[in-house]
This record gives structure tokens, sequence and C-alpha cells, in this order.
């Protein structure tokens, strides 16, 4: 079964998310959302399954690990997905003392989901802190920031990049399973390394990729797989 | 010497009887031998250098205490609270989607989520569990983003507040009572058992005074765990089955003379004279299930 808050063209069963969540149909899931995010229906659509004991992708544990920054370059890393180190902290003094410059600073709190800041000398560290920490409320995760930093749509963990990200897509795919998502990767002296994921608005799914999530969808469902198995 | 790892953050020590708790538990570990450090945001980096991880901050899966506990968990360390501890009880639609399931005594509750908020709806919810509802949050904690709502009007203005942030809450029937029980659980076992008197004129044991930002807490009356009712006992038991095997503080209502579950929470709070009052103990137990 798919529950889906995206137009799919696809011959397989959709339904939406409310919908399901008003049933108890017991079967194999497949969530289709463009937004993931902890506390927002996509989310409800796999704690739901999971309650009725449906095999679901994503579960619930990799939402919210992949959006945590620390979490999902931890587990990513642990898979053999390319990582730099990271911090995650609230000291600008360890940063520096244990990164350096310039690095890349990403929010860990619960009200900011995307993006990222960069910071190459103090003042613009003390800036990039304050604004994703809220006012230095809460600890951010920092990486060294040693080439430019890519963002991109992934689907199925496939997109349209050199192979190298392609790879580290693919990879974040077989960790967490996140059908539909943006990933953020660092190119540094010739490789590839995964810095942050975060969800995608419906702006900016395209014909293309809605047309590319439908065939997907169609592929997997052909292919009978168990959803989350 | 095994390490303990406690981590807090400033608030924790606000409350000189919550910080007088915290002594407490570094003063059990190192009896026991262990080492006890409190850990905040600043390390949190370093995490591995520990054996156990103790948390004390506030757990949210979107708070930094998840994160804390979810690195401690992926790194093979014991941790009270453990990530999937957090995720149950920091949701209260989670929770009461597994009360559901594994028909764990509780009070009538329904869902809302934003796509059927509608007239029809809500007099189905009104119909249901009568006037007023309460209307919770998932992410409620310390008696907050809980409300009373009687009316159409004040039912539509509480959920679009609470909508802002979870597309799914949770509705409960009404249930007025003098007191919630409080029965601290660690490991399948109760830890200390309390009555969370509720304010005068309150329905909740956290009250704000009108117009003014401070909030009335209700007063703690520990009792020993020995005496309290069998049936007690196995309702908060077999409600913290459903979430894990930590440490967890269940909040029950009697009514009619039957136990209904309010909700599971993941870190509890303990406030030394307060839940420790009757049952000294409880310090040396988790320090001593951190550490085996």
């Amino acid at each position: 079964m798919v529950v889906s808050n995206i137009d799919l063209t696809t011959d397989s069963r959709v339904i939406d998310p409310a919908t399901f969540l008003d049933s108890t149909i017991k079967e194999p899931t497949l969530n289709i959302n463009n937004d993931y995010r902890y506390l927002k229906i996509g989310y409800y659509v796999s704690l739901h399954a999971e309650v009725l004991g449906n095999a679901v992708i994503p579960s619930c544990e990799n939402i919210i690990d992949s959006s945590r920054t620390p979490i999902l370059l931890l587990r990513a890393a642990r898979a053999g997905v390319p990582t730099l180190p990271f911090l995650v902290t609230d000291s600008v003094k360890k940063i520096i003392a244990q990164l350096g410059f310039p690095v890349v600073v990403f929010a860990v709190n619960p009200f900011m989901y995307d993006g990222y800041k960069t910071a190459s000398n103090k003042s613009a560290l003390y800036r990039a802190m304050k604004s994703l920490g809220m006012n230095y409320k809460f600890a951010v995760c920092v990486q060294p920031f040693k080439g430019e930093v890519t963002t991109f749509k992934s689907f199925f963990g496939k997109c349209s990049q050199d192979v190298e990200t392609q790879k580290i897509s693919r990879q974040v795919y077989e960790v967490f399973k996140i059908p539909v998502c943006k990933l953020h990767v660092q190119k540094a002296d010739g490789k590839a390394y995964l810095c942050g994921l975060q969800p995608v608005s419906k702006d900016e799914l395209s014909e293309q990729d809605l047309k590319m999530i439908s065939r997907e969808v169609s592929l997997l469902s052909e292919q009978g797989e168990h959803f989350g198995a | 010497m095994p390490k303990i790892a406690c981590f807090v953050e400033k608030y924790n020590f606000s409350d000189p009887r919550e910080e007088a708790a915290l002594q407490n538990f570094k003063t059990a570990a190192e009896k026991q031998g262990q080492e006890f450090h409190f850990l905040f945001r600043e390390g949190i980096s370093d995490v591995h250098k520990f054996d156990a991880v103790f948390i004390r901050a506030t757990t949210d899966p979107l708070n930094t205490a998840y994160v804390v506990s979810k690195t401690a968990w992926e790194l093979g360390l014991k941790v009270i609270d453990d990530p999937e501890s957090i995720t149950i009880c920091g949701n209260k639609v989670h929770q009461y989607e597994l009360f559901e399931k594994y028909n764990v005594p509780r009070i009538p509750t329904m869902f809302l989520n934003k796509d059927e908020f509608h007239h029809k709806r809500i007099t189905d919810i009104f119909d249901q569990l009568g006037k007023p509802v309460v209307i919770k949050a998932p992410y409620t904690s310390f008696s907050k983003y809980v409300e009373k709502a009687a009316c159409e009007t004040s039912f539509r203005d509480v959920c679009k507040r609470f909508f802002k942030k979870s597309d799914v809450l949770a509705v409960q029937k009404f249930t007025p009572t003098e007191f919630d029980w409080r029965v601290g659980v660690l490991n399948n076992d109760v830890l200390y058992v309390c009555k969370y008197m509720i304010p005068k004129g309150r329905w909740k044991h956290g009250a704000k005074l009108r117009g003014k930002p401070t909030i009335v807490w209700g007063r703690t009356v520990a009792l020993r765990k020995e005496t309290i009712p069998q049936s007690l006992r196995e309702v908060a038991l077999k409600a913290c089955s459903v979430v894990g095997k930590g440490l967890y503080g269940v909040d029950i209502k009697e009514v009619n003379g039957e136990f209904v579950v309010v909700e599971v929470n993941d870190n509890p709070s303990i406030y030394a004279g307060y839940e420790d009052q009757k049952d000294k103990d409880l310090y040396s137990k988790i320090i001593s299930y951190l550490t085996v």
C-alpha cells in the first residue's frame, strides 16, 4: 500500500495520509511525503503503520535520526558513508581549538530544519552560533569546511549528480530509507562527504521529479518489495 | 573505575531540591565506586569517554538530550533515558496508540489530525467524550500544552495553537481528581510512589495563576510503595511494559475505584525531599541499573 501526500501517476493503490490515519489497514506500507519531519503528517503515517505492525518505509527511528545532523552523520559513518569529523557543542572556544576555520554549521534545535551557515573567522562563527543556536540557547553541529557544499534532491537514493555523489545518495538511502529528501554533500580534495539531510518543499518538486518518484513507486510495487523489510 | 555522564542543562540546578537530588546521585555513584560527572552541552562530543549516560535534562526527540541519548546508544553505552523511551514518551499520540493496541487501562482518548479539523469532527468528539474535553499537544510535559475546552470556539482556539507544531493532537475525556498517582518505575519494578495533589480549584498538578506566568504546583505526598493497592502497581507496570525497561514516572488517576493511566513519562522529576521521601535508596538503585 502506498500512502502519499504527493500526486503520483502510478497504477499502485495510493491513499492520502488522513484516510490512512483513520484506518486499520494491515499491509506493508510505503510512505511518500515531501516532508517527513517529526510531528508532521509524514511522521504520523509511519508511526501509525508501525503501531499497526506494518513493515513501513521509512521507519520512525530513521525519520528522527536522519533529521538530527549529528545522528545522521554518526550512523552514516558507521555504515561506511564518507563523512567529515564533527563536533556538537555550544562552545566557540572548543570549535576553534578542535576544528579551526573555516567550518560549516548546522542547527541542532527543535525549530530549524533546513540550511546551514559557513564561518571562516571568529566573528562569523559567533554570528552563526547566535543564529542557529537561537541566541546561544542550543548546541550546533560543526564540520570542517574544506571545499564547497552542494545541495540536491534525492529520490529513493537516486540523484542527478556526479558518480561519487550518486554513491553517497544511494548509501544514505540504504541506511535511512528516506524516499524523498534533499542532501547536503561537501566536495573537498576530490572527494565527496555527506553533510546533512533536509525535507523538500512541495514547490521544489518539478513535473520531472514527480514522474521519477512515481516510476520508483511503481517499480517497487511491481517487484512486490516488502516495504520496510 | 566505571564512569557515568549525567547530561544536564543549567536549569537543572535552578531549583535547590533538584540540585540536591543530583548531588545525591553523585554521592550514590561514588559510594558504589563509580565516577559521576555532569556533562553539559559544551561537552556532548565527549560522550564516548563514558561507560553510561544518565539524562536529567528535559528529553524530546527534538531536544539535544535525544542526540546525547542516541549517540550513547549507538556507541553501545547503557543509557537512561534510552532513545526509544524518549520517542514513545515524548509523543503522547504514539503512547496512546500503543496503550490502545495493548489494552492498557487509560482515559478515553481520540486523535485529531489537521486535515479533519472541521465542525463535524469536533461535534463527534464532544458527543463521544462529553464536555469539557482535555486537548493535549503530543509534546506535553510539566503540565504544559494541556488545555481544557468546553465549546467549539475554545476547542478551535487551542487546537490552532497546538497544530502549529504537531499535525496530530490527542483529545481526552475530562477526568478531574483530587490527585494523580505518580508511580516511579525502574526496569519493570516499582521504585517509589507519590500522590501529586491538584491545587485547589484547578484540574492539573501544575496550574498557571490567572494572568501570570508563574506555575503553581500541587503538593507531593510520598507513600511507602509496599502499601499501594496491587491493581495500581499492575496498571503502572503494564503501562511501562509497552514503553521499555528504563526509568519512568507513570501518572494514574483513580476513577470509580478503577485505575486509569494518564501518561507514562520518561525522565521523571526527582526532587530531594519529594519523590525520595520514603525511598531514599532510589538513587543507588538507578546508579546500579546504569552500571550492571
